[in-house]
């Protein structure tokens, strides 16, 4: 489609994307007095018209896409708030064995724990994180709780950034009553009281860079419907953050010739997910109440614990989400589809060891270049396993782990044919990622990572790159505090010497 | 033919080597055996009038209209098959909001359409298949050692799935409490449990 030729705008300060790291930096700069203009790709919906429709709003929030090899999807918010709107409100502070690994490995000789938890903190205070209460926690949460009590294990009721939750079971896609502090409802409306200028639909097309300086941005403007007529958008600004998300950040500087010596792309990196569903005598209601709220820690590689790497967390039982994690097909799948008042669902969180990359295709596509290494496939067996005995611990009356051909778990003698079972990421019932890393990672030289310690490209004057992408690793936790506060640790560096630098 | 000497048939053409399967092949068309899949698929699995089509051809609508109704299980293949369901139409929805999928799709709908062994174990296209016969390319391609096999039955699965268990029709075979009206006390229910278990 041809866009037509649209104005040329102009700003202190252009951010690209609105999430988890584009919304607290754009607060954050437009508070300093800098003229801020975020670009978000996605549209934007306000909290009203968030319907009770999971396939449909999923679709319209987020954007699903898969790995190269097709065999892993990818799901990320795709509006206004990013994917603070369609995740499950999960906060951690960012562990310290990560930031650990960031010094050591990656050369951020700065980012102690002292340096990086002030930021933490003020994000964890922005968007009202706090533990859940035991009145919060469903009986789906209470199920993995029972079982990883009755085997010893250790694990937490997980903080949510919530205010006045209505239990109503929508965290992830679009929280109706507002109760969710995603940026849509926290940071961006405070970015925008502070004279910020939002403009949704509009996706950043090519980063322009002039004498080794940024100059600013071109993007395309998309109407209303599909019918609408594209306008093609000119920013001229001194300085560009990016934040679109792994899914575009790397291939946006890609796009624009940006390769930083072959590191733009690099270090590609997941948190692997799969659901196991297990049923119950007595109903679970598992749609009711926070999406999200308790994890079993006992496996974890962070906080303390010394686990092979993973953690198992519960999740809500909708339909769509609950009719791809189950295996198989036909009347079997629907058999355990008719139980759904009475299931309860679990996903492995993976701190997956694999690193990959991201590239373009001819067309200036991103394709994500990722396929799961057999350590990694064996650590996720190991997670299937310990959840499907944490669910029969708790007196569940079968188990449906995600893998095709399994037939349900009923008993620990069952589990033999998890351990006989082919590894292979194809026969998992679905395998997926939402918590994404890397791409134009930090590093302490230009050897280690795209960008400089304080986020801005190595070879770019001006041009930060302000989310997921810049994590050097995966935090082994769920990561939109660690995103937030390095984005505002960014944007604070900037904002202190005022949109006039 | 009759199921034993298909199955015969299949057997025998998945054991033998290219230039010998090709040479079958053309035989076989040349002398009317095997369809070409140059006819419409069956009109029940087209897509409705008016419908336009943006990611998805006549030919794999109808191709996923078919799978889609064995996937999901024998409610849902009853209410697509009395046209109360129309998975083809919501994967187009989803496809709009996910088009970098639509492409591969296609490419395995139509393999799934017009594979012939060795790729899968049948003569004549998917869409006139018998249902039992649908279940077990379908079943072919969940359990095979190959790899892209296994992809094309992962891809069609999901979005089958999301088809049909986004369509409010689904809720009649299971119970989805936040759908009704007053959940109120539901909500509560789902929060109860003795504090000592």
């Amino acid at each position: 489609m041809t866009a037509a030729a649209g104005p040329v705008l102009r700003a202190d300060a252009v951010v690209i994307g609105s999430g988890a790291g584009g919304a607290p930096a754009a607060a954050r700069l437009a508070e300093a007095g800098f003229e801020v203009l975020v670009l978000e790709a996605g549209p934007r919906v306000e909290t009203p018209d968030f319907e009770p429709d999971e396939a449909a709003m999923t679709a319209r929030l987020g954007r699903t896409t898969a790995t190269a090899s097709g065999a892993q999807n990818l799901y990320a918010g795709a509006c206004v708030g990013g994917s603070t709107v369609v995740n499950d409100a999960l906060c951690w502070r960012t562990p310290s064995e990560v930031l650990e690994r960031w010094r050591r490995e990656h050369g951020l000789s700065d980012l102690t724990d002292a340096a990086f938890a002030p930021f933490v903190e003020f994000v964890w205070e922005a968007i009202h994180a706090e533990p859940t209460p035991r009145s919060h926690l469903n009986r789906n949460a209470h199920r993995l709780e029972l079982g990883a009590r009755r085997l010893g294990w250790s694990g937490e009721a997980m903080a949510r950034n919530v205010r006045g939750c209505a239990r109503l079971g929508r965290c992830n896609w679009g929280c109706p009553t507002g109760a969710k502090q995603s940026a849509l409802v926290g940071y961006l409306p405070r970015a925008e009281r502070a004279g910020a200028r939002v403009l949704a639909g509009t996706q950043a097309t090519r980063v322009r860079v002039s004498a080794g300086a940024v100059a600013g941005v071109e993007a395309v403007q998309r109407g209303a419907s599909d019918e609408a007529p594209v306008t093609a958008l000119r920013v001229e600004a001194p300085l560009v953050l990016l934040a679109a998300g792994v899914l575009e950040t790397p291939a946006l500087l890609l796009r624009s010739g940006l390769t930083g010596g072959g590191a733009v792309g690099r270090g590609l990196q997941f948190h692997s997910s799969v659901i196991a569903a297990a049923r119950f005598a007595e109903p679970v209601h598992g749609y009711f109440g926070p999406t999200m709220s308790w994890a079993v820690t006992e496996f974890s590689d962070v906080n303390g614990h010394a686990g092979p790497g993973f953690m198992l967390e519960n999740t809500a039982v909708h339909p769509l989400v609950t009719a791809t994690s189950l295996p198989g097909f036909g009347a079997e799948h629907q058999r355990a589809m008719q139980a759904l008042p009475h299931l309860a669902r679990a996903v492995v969180v993976l701190r997956d060891q694999t690193r990959g990359r991201v590239t373009i295709d001819s067309e200036g596509r991103a394709r994500y270049e990722h396929a799961l290494d057999a350590p990694d496939l064996e650590r996720m067996r190991r997670a299937q396993r310990e959840l499907a005995r944490a669910y029969l611990a708790a007196d569940a009356l079968e188990v449906f782990l995600p893998v095709h051909g399994l037939a349900p778990i009923r008993g620990e003698a069952d589990l033999a044919q998890l351990a006989a079972a082919p590894l292979d990421p194809t026969r998992f019932s679905f395998l997926y990622a939402v918590h994404l890393f890397g791409g134009a990672c930090l590093g302490g030289s230009r050897e280690a990572g795209a960008c400089r310690p304080d986020g801005e490209l190595w070879d770019v004057r001006g041009l930060y790159v302000a989310d997921g992408s810049a994590l050097p690793s995966n935090t082994g936790v769920n990561p939109q505090v660690t995103i937030a506060a390095n984005a505002l640790r960014i944007a604070s560096a900037l904002a202190e010497r005022g949109p006039r630098a | 033919m009759s199921d034993a000497r298909r199955a015969q048939a299949v057997a025998a053409l998945s054991a033998l080597d290219r230039r010998s399967f090709l040479r079958l092949a053309g035989l076989a068309a040349a002398s009317g055996l095997l369809p070409t899949g140059c006819g419409a698929a069956p009109a029940p699995l087209l897509p409705p009038p008016g419908l336009e089509l943006r990611f998805l051809t006549p030919r794999t609508f109808a191709v996923f209209t078919a799978a889609a109704a064995r996937l999901v299980g024998p409610a849902g293949a009853e209410r697509i098959a009395a046209g109360r369901m129309q998975p083809g139409v919501r994967a187009e929805a989803f496809l709009a909001s996910a088009p970098s999928l639509a492409g591969t799709l296609r490419q395995a709908l139509l393999a799934l359409e017009f594979g012939i062994p060795p790729l899968l174990a049948k003569l004549r296209p998917f869409t006139a298949l018998a249902a039992p016969d649908q279940e077990a390319i379908l079943h072919e391609l969940m359990d095979s050692r190959f790899e892209i096999k296994r992809l094309l039955f992962g891809g069609v699965r999901s979005l089958a799935l999301l088809a049909c268990y986004g369509d409010p029709v689904s809720r009649e075979w299971f119970d989805y409490p936040p759908e009704r009206p007053r959940a109120g006390a539901d909500i509560q229910a789902a929060h109860d449990y003795p504090s000592d278990s």
